[in-house]
This record gives structure tokens, sequence and C-alpha cells, in this order.
């Protein structure tokens, strides 16, 4: 891609997720008029002297919407990026950020806080759940004989299957009514709910991570050609395995700690975006977490607002967009290979 | 034939009593979608959840009950000594060889959803076994019942009965219950009420079609998702804030208590800020009278009198 086309398809990204910003805080169940929304944003933000909303309908623009649409921002961002990252480092077009475990082991850490009665404390299960995951896939791996991605991909459906089994156990065993739905709904993946204090952790996971993966764009191209050829371009790759590996792993961590297991954003960005800039990772990592952010939005607006007052889990509705397209883009790969 | 005999018998005759008429047998009734066919009255009974258990306790058929399975939570002090003894076949959904191990002729469940292969069975193959099987009406998925009213309620009474040649019980307790609601104020301060049945990231509340909306029109409360044609939703907290209702009811089930519910609407930023959470207007009602059955109608009145007590700083 030129320099200039590059320049002006950040610029149409960025313009576009501005937009989508600004036009997705309108929408939700409660009516309230898009100029009074933003005014009341810019009064929290010191801008504005007076708040046109009273306390309820403020509540409802600065607490619930605004909060939940950084955060889907910020999940897209953070699964598209993740997601990249493992197709290349895997070299397995299949693979997405769940793929060593770290989903089924966060539901079974969710689950396991959800029915010992600590439902607030579901995300802080997750994230240590996929930890956990991960760190017994990678043992798994070493035991076999070293981390090389063939064997953490095993390592990781073994671990992957067998934290779903004692999930679906504890599932059966001690659901009853209510919670039933509550696992349900989780395990399909749902920003419902999120505030604040998620948008603040979904933030952080980026500012910790991303910067990390977003440096190590040249080493990823390496990679891209497989460890041989990156060796012999003088990259350290089991030091750059580790540290990418561990970067993405404590970012998939913290976002499906925040959200669930929301699938096919990770899985389908990145092979989009690769499609149109290619596969040079200085361009395709940042473009993807553009892509991934403004993905991740409508989607989620769609799931809160499309079947108002109820609200949908937004699993679903990425899985009902992210299968047809990604159907797309294997049918332009055939025609491309 | 004297004369007073005879007008003895024209009065019997005008009278409407069919309901306390002994059930002739076999009776073949509709339900859910399916018809079952019951030789004679049933004397081996399971029951699957709450509901069904305490249906055929309230009729004094508790004797008739081989097993339970599913229960939602405690009796009611009421039916207590009458259940102290029930066989229980699982805490959970009891397996199809654990149910059809006592040997039963009628199932008794709360959900259509219990007849499956991983629950007590297929109704079909229960069917083959002569084992009958019946669906509490107003949970039925197959034939969508009409929005759910007492009435109805007070029909599935009348139609257990029936079943169960019980006429008679069938008739007291639903004369007993109607003059209980008859009594009944409704409340007239206009107040409105979300039923906050379970959930934390997502509210599953009260819709306009199941007990939720019985139970609120009842009280005189205005239902904010009244409008939604369905039992319950998973409603968005937006649209919770957005009716910021008068009253909140709370379900108080054993896996999301009531005082969780309390806890988390306190706790969260948003649902702090209801005007029912910040002068804690809250109605609580017990999991298993949230759905149709012979509690409804003892809840609506303890709903009423919770209702009663909360104050409202004159509008």
């Amino acid at each position: 891609m030129a320099r200039s086309s590059r320049l002006t398809a950040y610029l149409a990204l960025w313009g576009l997720l501005l937009v989508s910003v600004v036009a997705a805080v309108v929408f939700g169940p409660a009516d309230i008029a898009p100029l009074d929304a933003w005014t009341a944003i810019f009064h929290h933000l010191g801008l504005v002297a007076e708040n046109p909303l009273p306390l309820m309908r403020d509540s409802i623009i600065w607490d619930l919407r605004l909060p939940r649409v950084l955060s889907a921002l910020g999940m897209g961002a953070a699964l598209a990026l993740a997601g990249t990252v493992m197709q290349v480092m895997t070299r397995n077009p299949l693979a997405d950020p769940y793929l060593l475990g770290l989903s089924s082991g966060a539901a079974l850490g969710a689950v396991l806080f959800l029915l010992a009665g600590a439902a607030l404390l579901m995300p802080i299960g997750a994230f240590l759940g996929s930890l956990g995951a991960l760190a017994l896939a990678l043992s798994v791996a070493h035991l076999l004989g070293g981390a090389t991605p063939s064997r953490a991909i095993l390592a990781g459906i073994c671990i992957a299957a067998l934290a779903s089994a004692a999930t679906s156990l504890l599932i059966f065993w001690s659901a009853t009514g209510g919670s039933y739905r509550e696992i349900l709904s989780w395990l399909m993946g749902s920003l419902g709910g999120a505030g604040w204090a998620d948008t603040g952790m979904v933030a952080l996971g980026l500012l910790l991570c991303a910067p990390v993966i977003l440096a190590s764009g040249r080493g990823l191209d390496a990679f891209a050609f497989g460890d041989d050829a990156a060796a012999s371009l003088g990259i350290d790759i089991v030091r750059l395995r580790w540290t990418l590996l561990a970067a993405t792993a404590l970012l998939t961590g913290v976002m499906v700690a925040i959200g669930g297991a929301i699938g096919f954003v990770g899985l389908v960005v990145p092979h989009a975006v690769r499609l149109v800039v290619g596969s040079r990772h200085r361009l395709l990592l940042p473009m993807s977490m553009l892509v991934g952010a403004i993905f991740m939005l409508w989607t989620d607006t769609a799931a809160r607002t499309l079947f108002d007052p109820r609200e949908l889990p937004v699993g679903i509705v990425t899985a009902l967009i992210g299968a047809p397209a990604f159907l797309l883009i294997l049918l332009r790969y055939r025609r491309i290979t | 034939m004297h004369p007073a005999a005879l007008a003895a018998v024209a009065v019997a005759a005008l009278l409407p009593l069919p309901a306390l008429a002994q059930t002739a047998y076999p009776l073949t009734i509709d339900n859910c979608g399916v018809s079952i066919t019951i030789p004679a009255a049933p004397q081996r009974v399971v029951t699957i959840k709450s509901t069904a258990t305490e249906m055929l306790l309230s009729l004094g058929l508790g004797d008739r009950i081989v097993g339970v399975g599913f229960q939602d939570g405690p009796l009611p002090d009421t039916l207590a000594a009458a259940g102290a003894n029930l066989a229980v076949l699982a805490d959970r959904m009891p397996a199809q060889e654990v149910v059809l191990g006592v040997e039963p002729d009628f199932i008794y469940g709360g959900w259509e959803s219990n007849f499956s292969g991983d629950g007590v069975g297929e109704r079909p193959s229960l069917a083959r076994l002569g084992v009958a099987s019946y669906v509490a009406p107003a949970a039925c998925r197959s034939v969508v019942p009409p929005r759910l009213n007492f009435e109805a309620v007070f029909d599935e009474i009348a139609e257990l009965g029936t079943i169960f040649d019980a006429a008679l019980a069938a008739a007291a307790l639903i004369d007993s219950q109607r003059a209980d609601l008859a009594a009944l104020v409704p409340d007239t301060r206009g107040l409105t009420a979300v039923w906050y049945s379970s959930g934390t990231r997502a509210p599953y509340v009260g819709a306009g079609t199941n007990v939720p909306a019985m139970i609120m029109d009842a009280l005189g409360l205005d239902n904010a998702f009244g409008d939604v044609e369905d039992g319950w939703i998973s409603a968005s907290w937006e649209a919770v804030v957005d009716a910021n209702p008068d009253v909140l009811v709370l379900v108080d089930s054993t896996w999301n208590s009531a005082a969780q519910k309390q806890k988390l609407l306190a706790e969260n930023p948003i649902t702090s800020k209801l005007d029912a959470v910040v002068n804690q207007r809250y109605l609580i009602i017990p999991f298993p009278a949230s759905e149709a059955g012979v509690r409804n109608v003892p809840a609506t009145i303890d709903l009423a009198r919770q209702l009663q007590a909360l104050s409202f700083p004159a509008p």
C-alpha cells in the first residue's frame, strides 16, 4: 500500500470510528435527544456548564451507554489484535484469541465464582481461569518437548476440552433456575451491564499489552515465513514468541473476563483486513484494531437496541454476521491463491 | 313421587354443579397440545418442580405422591406438615430411570421442558408405558396459552380436582382463594413497578403474559414491561432505569436471593439512583410463588400487605 493511500485509509477509519461513537451513544431503549445526550457528556467532561438531562437520564447516557460504547471499542480492538497475533504465531488461519484454552478456562473460572454466589466477582474468576488454562496448556506443550506452534495448539485443545467438560459438569450439577440463563448469556459473550469499571479494565489491558504487540510488527513479519527464516534475520524467536504469547494471553484474559467469549471478531477481522492491506504487520495490526473496534461497536449497538427492551448477548450477533463474513473471505482467498 | 322430593330433583337439575360430580373414568383431556387419557384416579404420582407438589398437597393428595424432583425451595408453612415425608427423587432433575423406578402412573411437571429425553422422558414414550404426563397449563410452550389470569389458575386447580376425583377439595380451595382475591383492594396510588426475577448483567424481568403481569395487575401496579408479549424477558438495565419504577418486586430464590438483589441494586452505580432503590421500596415474593399455582393468591395478598406498608411522598 502506498504511503498516501495508507494515510487516507487511517484517516477514513478514524473518521468512521468517531462517527460511529457519536451515533452509537444516541441509540438505546430510552428516548433521549442526540443533542441532549452529547451535551450531557460534554458537561461531564467539564466543557459545558449546564447539563440538560435530569439525574436518571443523565445516568443512562453517562453510566450506561458511554462506558458500554467505549468498552465495545476497546474489546473489538483487543480481540482483533490478539487474533492477528495468534494467526501469525501459530501460522494457522483458523486461530483466534481463544485458541490456547483461554475462553474455556475463563468460563470455568467464571462459572465457579457464579455458583459460589459471587456473581459480581465473575470477571476475576474468568481472568484467573484464562491464565490458569494458558499456563497449563504451555506446560503441557513444554512437556511434549517445547512450545512450538503445533504443540501449543494441541495442548490448548486438550486443556480447552477438559475445562469445557468441567464447566458443563458444574452447570449440570448445581445450576438452578435463573443461574442457567446467567451462565448461558455469559458463555455466549455479552457486554450487558458494562460500566466504567469495565471500561477501565479494557483500557488498562490495551495500554499494557497493545504497545508490546504493536512494536513487534517486524518480528511478526519474519514469523510468517517460519522460525528458521526469522532466526536468520537475527530475531530472538524464543524470546519474541514468549513475549507476544504473554501479552496476547493477558489481553485476551482481560477481555474474556469483561465480556465472556465473544466469538468471530478475533477470527474474521484479521482476515478481512489482511485481504485489503496485505500481511505487513506494521500496517495490519493497527488497521485490525480500528476495524475490530468499529465492528464490535456496531454489533453491540445492535445487540442492545434491535429487540428493545430486550437485550441480546452480543456473541450471537457477532457470530450471525461473522460466520457468513468468514465464508465470503474464504471465497475471496480461493480466488487469490 | 313426593312433591318435595320432586322439587329437590328439579333444583338439583338446575344447579350448576358439574364440577362437584364424581369423575367418570377413563378421562381424556387436552393438555399442552397432547391428548392424555387417564384410566382411573392416579395413585402413584411424581411431581416435578414446587408448583406441582404444592398443588397436590393443597388438594390433600399428598398420599398419592411417590416422589418429587427439582423442587425450587422449601414448602410454605401451610403445607410443610403435609409434605414433611415426601420422597425426594433428586434435588435437581431426576433421570428418567429414577422416575420410572418408583412406577408412577402420573407425572405432573411444572415446566414443559421437564418432559424431555434428559429429563423425566418424552411424553409419547411415557404414554406408551402407561404413564400419564401433565404439564402445568400456564407453563405450556407448544401451545402458547392466552395471557394468564387468576381464572386460568383456578382452572388448573379444578382440572386437577377432576383428574384425581377430588372435585370437592378443588372447589373449596378455589372458593377460598377467590374470596381472598375479592377482598383484595388494589393500590390506587398509580404506582409503576418492575418485576426483577434474576440476572445481574441483564436483568430478567416480568413481562406481559404470565404470573408477574397477573399479580402486578391485581395489586394495582403498572408493569413497566407489561406491553411485551412474553412471560419474562431479558431486559436491558437501560430500559429499567428509563422506566424508573416506583417499586421493585424482587423474586427471592435459593440461587439469587432478594438480599443479593438488593445488594447488587445498591452497589451498581446506575441502579443505585433508581427511586425504588434510594427509598428501599421493595416487594419480596418467594420464587415458587412466582410461577402459576396455588401460591399465587396468598403471595398476592402478602405483596399487597407489603405494598400498603410502603409510604410515598405526596405527589
